[in-house]
Parts: C-alpha cells; sequence; structure tokens
C-alpha cells in the first residue's frame, strides 16, 4: 500500500469511528447509568436518519442545521419511551431490572423497523445536500466535506457532553445515581427525573449518528440492529460504563475496519472480524480495554 | 386437573397430531401444523434457558443455523442416513453452544446476552459470504417430496421436547435451574454448582434447537446458508415463549399455535412485516403486565369461572 | 474443632475488612458475633461461605481446608447459611425452596420422594408446614426468613452461619425465632449467629465475639465480654 492508501483508509476510518463512537457513547450512558440494555438504541439512530430525510426533502433544510431539531426530538422520543415503558421497571432490584428493561427494548426493536418501514417504504435513502460529493484534498488524502463536518459534530457533541457530565449539578447527580441510586435519592436528588434525562439523552445521541449516518451512507428500517451492534463491540471494547473510553473505542473500531477492508483476504470478513475479535475480548478481558481491572 | 385427566388429554391430543397427515391433504394446511410443530420445538428448548435458568439467548438464531447446515451437509453432501444427520445438527449446535458458553457464563448479567447476539451475527456474515449461493436439494430428492414425512418427524421432535421439558420441571435438575433463575447467590449458597447447571441447561437447549435445525434442513428446498442465521429464528422463538408463558410447558405450546394462526391472519389484512410490530406490542404488554403470558390469562379465566381453587402449575 | 480461621485477611481496594483474624469454633456451640455496623461481620461470613476469597489466611472446616473452595463446595461441605437481605426463590412454592437445599446440599437425596418427605418435616421445624405449596412472592418478611432458614437446615449442615435473622421482626415474632435458633442449636448443629438485638444475643450465645474494624476485639461468655471495657468503647465511643 502506498502513503496515501494508507492514509486516505485511516481518514475514512476515522470519520466512521466518529459515528460508532457517539452511538456507543449513548449506548454506554443508558447501561452505566441506570443497568438498561437498549438493544432498541440503534432504532433511535435509524428515526434520526429518516428525521433528517424527512426535513431535507420536504421542508430542505441542510441536515447539519437540522442536528439541533433532531437531536431535541430524538429526546422527546427517548423521554415517551422511557416515561412509558422503562420507568416503572426501575423499582425492580438489580438482575430483574436488567432483564425486563433489556426484553422491553427488544420489544421496542421489534416495532420500530416495521413502522419506519411503514411510514417510509422499506427503500434505502439518502440525504444528499449539493456539496455532498466535495472534498479537499490534505497531504495527498482526500478528505470530504461531509465526513469532515460528521467527524466535527461528534467531537463538539462528546465534548459538551463530558462538561455536561463533569461540570454540571445535573453531571453530579448522573454520577451519583450511578454509584448507588439509593443513597442519591436520600441525598434529595430526583432519581427518577435523572433517568428520565440521561434515556432521553441516549436516544438523542444516537439520533445525531442517525444523521451523519444518513449524510455520508444511508438509511434503512433495518438498519437499527447492525448499529446496535456495533455499539455493543464498542461498549466491551471499552469497558461497560466507560463513556469516553466508548468515543475511542468507537474510533479505533473504525479505523480497525478501514484497514481490515483494504486487505487481501480478510475485507469481505471485516464485519465479521470486528465481531470475532469482540468475542475474544468478551472472553479474554471481559472489563474492556479502557475498564479497570475487574 | 388430576393426573389422569392430564395423561388422557394429552394422549388424545397426539392421536390427533398422529392423525392430521390422514386428515387434511392440503399442502397449506400440513405445512401450516409441521411449522406449528417446529415453532414449539424452537421456543420450548429457548424456554428450558430463557424461561426455567433464567438466561436470555439473544442468538437462538446460531444454534437453529449451525444445526441445520450440520444436518444438511451430513445428510445431502456426505450422503449419511437422515437420523445420523440431524442428531449431527444437535451435537453440532452443542459445540458452539459450549464455545460461547464457558466464558460467558463465567461473568453475570448482560455478557451472555451480548456474546449470544453477536455470536449469531458472526455466522450469519460468515455464511453469507462463504456460502453465497443457494443450497438446493437435488433433483432426485426435489421428485420424491412428500410433506409427511417431514410432518411426523417435525411432530416427533416437538413430542420429545416438550417430554424433556417436563421430565426437567419435575426433576432435580428443574429444581436447580430455576434456583439459578431466581438469585444466583441462594442457589450457590444452597449447593447448586450454577456455573455448570447453566452450561448444562444450555447444552440441552442448544441440543434440542440444533435437532429442529436439521429438521428445517430436511424440510426445506432451497435456502441460503445465512438466512438459517436470521435473527428471526432467535426473535420468533423469544416472542413465542413470553406470549405463550416464560418458564412453563404449556406456554410454548399454546404460543406457538397462536403466534401461527395470528401471523397467518394479519398478514391477510395488514402489510407485509406489520405483523413483527403487533408481535412487539404484545410481546411488551406481557413483559409489563402479563409476566405468565397467555398460560396466566387462561388460568385466571378459568379460575373466575369455574371459582376453583387455585392452582400451581410448575 | 468445627471451624478454625487462621490470619485471615480481606481488603477491598485501600479499605481493610478483615485483618489478620484468628477464632475457632468447637462443635455445639452457638457462637454469637456482634460488632458495630461495617465492623466486618458479613464480610466475615462472606468469606466463610466462600462468596468473598481472603487475601491471606487459612479457613479449615472439620480438620480439612476449604480456603477459596466455591461456595456450593462449602455448602456441600456442610457449611451453611442465611442472607442479611433474605434471598428466597420468590417464584418457586416453599417446598421447592426447601428440595433445592435437600437434594444439592451435603449427603443430598436424589430421589425426589425421600426429598420431598424429609422437607415436610423440615418446613413443620420451622413452622411453615402449612404452606407448603404457597409462592413464596407472596410471604411477609417472617415467612421469607424461615423458609431461608428452612432451605440452609434441608442442606444438613454441621454449621450455619445466621445473618441477622431477627432484624425487622416485633417482639412476638423474635420469642419464636429466639425458640427456632435454640431448637437447631439443641439439635446438634453448630451455629455462629450474627445480630443486633443484645438481649438475643445474651440469650442463646453460648459464646460471644466481638468484631470492631475487621479484628476480634473481645471473646468469652456473654457476662465477660459485656463488661470489656474494649467493647464499650467500639459501641459508645463513636
Amino acid at each position: 500500500m502506498t502513503f496515501g492508501l494508507v492514509a486516505q483508509t485511516f481518514v475514512n476510518g476515522i470519520n466512521i469511528g466518529a459515528m460508532y463512537g457517539l452511538i456507543a457513547v449513548g449506548l454506554s450512558l443508558t447501561f452505566g447509568v441506570m443497568k438498561i440494555l437498549n438493544v432498541a438504541h440503534g432504532e433511535f439512530l435509524m428515526v434520526g436518519g429518516y428525521m433528517a430525510f424527512w426535513l431535507f426533502t420536504l421542508f430542505d433544510i441542510d441536515p447539519l442545521l437540522g442536528l439541533p431539531l433532531i437531536g431535541i426530538a430524538l429526546f422527546l422520543l427517548g423521554a415517551i419511551c422511557y416515561k412509558l415503558l422503562f420507568s416503572g421497571l426501575a423499582r425492580f432490584h438489580e438482575e430483574t431490572k436488567v432483564k425486563n428493561t433489556l426484553l422491553v427494548s427488544f420489544g421496542l426493536f421489534l416495532i420500530f423497523p416495521q413502522v419506519a418501514r411503514w411510514l417510509w417504504t422499506g427503500d434505502e435513502r439518502a440525504i444528499t445536500p449539493v456539496y455532498s460529493g466535495e472534498s479537499f484534498p490534505i497531504l495527498g488524502v482526500r478528505c470530504g466535506y461531509v465526513p469532515l463536518a460528521g467527524l466535527l459534530v461528534a467531537v463538539v457533541v462528546i465534548l459538551a457532553l463530558h462538561l455536561l457530565l463533569t461540570k454540571t449539578y445535573f453531571g453530579k447527580s448522573i454520577r451519583a445515581t450511578t454509584e448507588n441510586w439509593k443513597s442519591a435519592k436520600l441525598m434529595g436528588i430526583n432519581v427518577d427525573r435523572t433517568y428520565l434525562i440521561t434515556f432521553a439523552l441516549g436516544a438523542a445521541l444516537a439520533g445525531l449518528a442517525g444523521v451523519l449516518v444518513g449524510m455520508t451512507q444511508s438509511v434503512a428500517p433495518d438498519m437499527g440492529m447492525q448499529w446496535t451492534l456495533k455499539a455493543l463491540i464498542v461498549l466491551v471494547l471499552a469497558g461497560i460504563g466507560s463513556i469516553g473510553g466508548a468515543f475511542f473505542a468507537g474510533l479505533i473500531l473504525g479505523v480497525v475496519e478501514a484497514v481490515s477492508a483494504n486487505l487481501p483476504y480478510i475485507g469481505p470478513y471485516t464485519v465479521a472480524l470486528g465481531l470475532v475479535i469482540f468475542l475474544l475480548i468478551l472472553m479474554l478481558r471481559p472489563q474492556g480495554l479502557f475498564g479497570k481491572e475487574g | 386437573m388430576s393426573n389422569w385427566k392430564h395423561l388422557s388429554v394429552s394422549g388424545g391430543i397426539i392421536v390427533l397430531l398422529i392423525l392430521v397427515p390422514l386428515i387434511f391433504t392440503r399442502t397449506d394446511i400440513l405445512t401450516f401444523f409441521f411449522l406449528t410443530l417446529l415453532y414449539i420445538t424452537l421456543s420450548q428448548s429457548w424456554n428450558i434457558l430463557g424461561g426455567y435458568t433464567g438466561q436470555i439467548n439473544l442468538g437462538h438464531a446460531a444454534f437453529f443455523g449451525a444445526g441445520a447446515l450440520a444436518a444438511r451437509y451430513i445428510w445431502l453432501h456426505f450422503g449419511l442416513p437422515l437420523p445420523l444427520a440431524i442428531l449431527g445438527g444437535g451435537l453440532a449446535a452443542t459445540i458452539f453452544a459450549m464455545i460461547i458458553g464457558f466464558p460467558a457464563f463465567r461473568l453475570r448479567g448482560i455478557y451472555f446476552v451480548i456474546g449470544t447476539l453477536v455470536l449469531a451475527e458472526i455466522l450469519r456474515l460468515v455464511f453469507y459470504t462463504i456460502l453465497p449461493r443457494a443450497d438446493v436439494m437435488p433433483m432426485r430428492l426435489l421428485g420424491a417430496y412428500s410433506l409427511i414425512p417431514r410432518y411426523y418427524l417435525s411432530l416427533l421432535i416437538a413430542l420429545l421436547t416438550v417430554a424433556a421439558v417436563y421430565w426437567i420441571s419435575r426433576s432435580r435438575l428443574g429444581l436447580g435451574l430455576m434456583s439459578i433463575r431466581e438469585d444466583e447467590d441462594a442457589a450457590e449458597a444452597s449447593g447448586v454448582d450454577t456455573q455448570r447447571y447453566k452450561l448444562l441447561a444450555f447444552a440441552i437447549s442448544t441440543f434440542l434447537t440444533g435437532l429442529a435445525g436439521g429438521i428445517y434442513a430436511y424440510y426445506s428446498a432451497a435456502f441460503r446458508a445465512g438466512g438459517l442465521f436470521e435473527p428471526v429464528w432467535t426473535f420468533d422463538a423469544v416472542i413465542i415463549v413470553f406470549v405463550g408463558g416464560v418458564g412453563t410447558i404449556l406456554g410454548p405450546v399454546i404460543g406457538s399455535v397462536f403466534f401461527v394462526l395470528l401471523k397467518q391472519f394479519l398478514s391477510l389484512y395488514l402489510p407485509g412485516g406489520i405483523h413483527v410490530a403487533v408481535f412487539g406490542v404484545l410481546f411488551i404488554i406481557v413483559v409489563l403486565f402479563l409476566p405468565g403470558g397467555l398460560v396466566e390469562l387462561i388460568t385466571r379465566f378459568r379460575k373466575r369461572t369455574s371459582g376453583g381453587s387455585i392452582q400451581i402449575d410448575s | 474443632m468445627i471451624l478454625e480461621v487462621k490470619n485471615l485477611l480481606k481488603a477491598f481496594g485501600g479499605l481493610v475488612a478483615i485483618r489478620d483474624l484468628n477464632l475457632a469454633v468447637n462443635e455445639g456451640e452457638i457462637v454469637g458475633l456482634i460488632g458495630p455496623n461495617g465492623s466486618g461481620k458479613t464480610t466475615l461470613f462472606n468469606l466463610i461461605s466462600g462468596v468473598l476469597k481472603p487475601d491471606k489466611g487459612e479457613i479449615r472446616f472439620n480438620e480439612i481446608d476449604i480456603t477459596g473452595l466455591k461456595p456450593h463446595k462449602v455448602c456441600q461441605g456442610g457449611i451453611a447459611r442465611t442472607f442479611q437481605l433474605t434471598k428466597p426463590f420468590m417464584q418457586m412454592t416453599t417446598l421447592q425452596n426447601v428440595m433445592i437445599g435437600r437434594t444439592y446440599g451435603s449427603e443430598p437425596v436424589r430421589s425426589m420422594r425421600q426429598a420431598e418427605g424429609e422437607c415436610e418435616r423440615i418446613l413443620e421445624f420451622v413452622g411453615l408446614g402449612g404452606k407448603r405449596l404457597s409462592l413464596v412472592a407472596t410471604f411477609g418478611l417472617v415467612d421469607r426468613k424461615r423458609v431461608e432458614i428452612a432451605r440452609a437446615l434441608a442442606t444438613k449442615p454441621r454449621l450455619l452461619l445466621l445473618d441477622e435473622t431477627m432484624a425487622g421482626l416485633n417482639p412476638s415474632e423474635m420469642e419464636d425465632a429466639l425458640r427456632l435458633v435454640k431448637a437447631i442449636g439443641d439439635s446438634g448443629i453448630t451455629l455462629i449467629v450474627v445480630e443486633h438485638v443484645m438481649k438475643v444475643i445474651l440469650d442463646i450465645s453460648s459464646r460471644l465475639m466481638v468484631l470492631n474494624y475487621g479484628e476480634i476485639i473481645a471473646e468469652g461468655t456473654p457476662q465477660e465480654v459485656v463488661r470489656d471495657e474494649k467493647v464499650v468503647e467500639a459501641y459508645l465511643g463513636e
């Protein structure tokens, strides 16, 4: 491989990795804070992608400008889902809670793609603003505007989330609730609201990732599970509950996949290979690469 | 109900099921019965691990697919007798189960869920890539194709699976499995080797799933290998178990009949695929409000109409 | 000597929960274990029953080294326990709960019919004879505790660890529980009892040990221990 190809592969990998990071951070948040393993997490990404598609084709709103709108819409959708379906399960003891919330999210996963197919048909859709194909060269590497914007959006969102979690009262209440929700409640923290906002935030993050996916790839009703799996891989790579680690693990997965896709023989098995590596890590180092020694 | 009444009702149903191919000659009706029986095996085997032992396996398709593919190769491509092929399917599924089960069960909680989900996805992707072409039965077999032996085989394995669960639920093994479902710490403290019994339940569950796969390999005229690992095999089994009644013997049986009938009915009135959403809604309702599924609903109804005493079927 | 603990050490991160602890229990004793909250009583139970592995030290039961064995092995070897926060098998009947202990514990019975007969006698013994087919999930705290004790007894232990069996009971329920614990002791099972209620612990213990900051600070007959200055200080000094 020439330098150009290596660098190009790397850049592509980072671009995809940013989306992996974004979706994984949301999943990590909901699992880390309230032990909900949301297998419908990728469905929020799918809905976000379709909403951006709608805004763009029906109202001519640029998907990047539409990001805040979609973030808010998915936040509300997440909040509604949580309030209606998950909040009642929060009071169960941990093993039952983990199992029942997993099952409810499984039910959601069955519903979302079918509703999407009904609303938007089964066709693949891509969001293509005028600048979508354009790119500029740096050091012989072509860097598309859209992927670059995607990377920027992801970095900004993750930084904002980091600030939210470390510098605000809400962030403190999230961390306290994660440590021990019963004590947090005794200390006067509104645990129910913290859970609600955390879940909604996770959905919003997935929705934002969906816009980026819609711009760089395409959206389809059945895409959710693929992205949930990606998020799970990243989650296990990073160590469950490690939010900063999740973003970096996302980038690593993106680059590894991009490189392996270019290798002879291995190329067609790239996705499967990622999953195998994931299983190996699950067996050998279940606390993840960035997690603490368990 | 007394044991005798149970026994005679079950016996009556079995006799009727044996007579089905003589009564119905239409292919679509026989196929309907065949599929219902296949679903009973698929869901009842999931129930052993998910319902009795409390371990949620979201990669059931991996073991169905492994069983089907192994059986198909042993039977058609290696030319060995069919019973051997179907047994081989069961064993292949169990081998995969132990590969994932050993590491995943060392850890509690969600690791098993994630591990099984990912295993099925790996196998699906790999087999779509390495076996992209459809596996078609040779002409000599297609020419002589008859549903009847397939139906009886499906009936046999379904009965075997239900009988296995009946035995488990009344045995020491079943007590151990249920204790794991209820509380692993307390199970260990009562002398149950939780790791070992989880693996055992997983082995039994996947062996029976593999047999179901083997029957599918015998039934299906043509399939793509990757399609055997499609998540729908998992999802259907999980839906059936919960809607029917998780952790009960009758649940998966009633659930399978209900599932196949409702799916058929919905496909008449709704666009394709929407039935999945309907089942998704039903599934959530059951998980949140009716944890015992249809079995619980029927018990409640019977109690109200007969005013009879409370009875716990375990 | 039925149980012997030598130089046991257990730390969680930087926090030492059990510090170089030695103790010995003789067959047939009822040993009371007291100490302020967080003094390491439950940690000690978890170490003996195999839920936790010690960092250092040795645990011998019947002259056999059981250090680091898994909980089910410890149970099969003849040590049973109850949990501070009860953990009965909720969605199972009382009888099934006890059957698990009988068919998996030490001297397990493989025949379900034989186990059933023996379990019914155990249920009578703890006062649950009339509720053998009820789901435990329908029970209140008192009966849940009874189920847990019955399940532990069904494993045929030679040593039984009772972790705060009296907590949350009203005075008359406590009287019943007290009688039950004494009857268990009379049947020849060695007991280590963790309890907060002083009246109870003084009444049933043949010997008392006081744990503070992971160390045994006093040991002796109940009368001796309550007069010990270190004990008074540990309880009142904070």
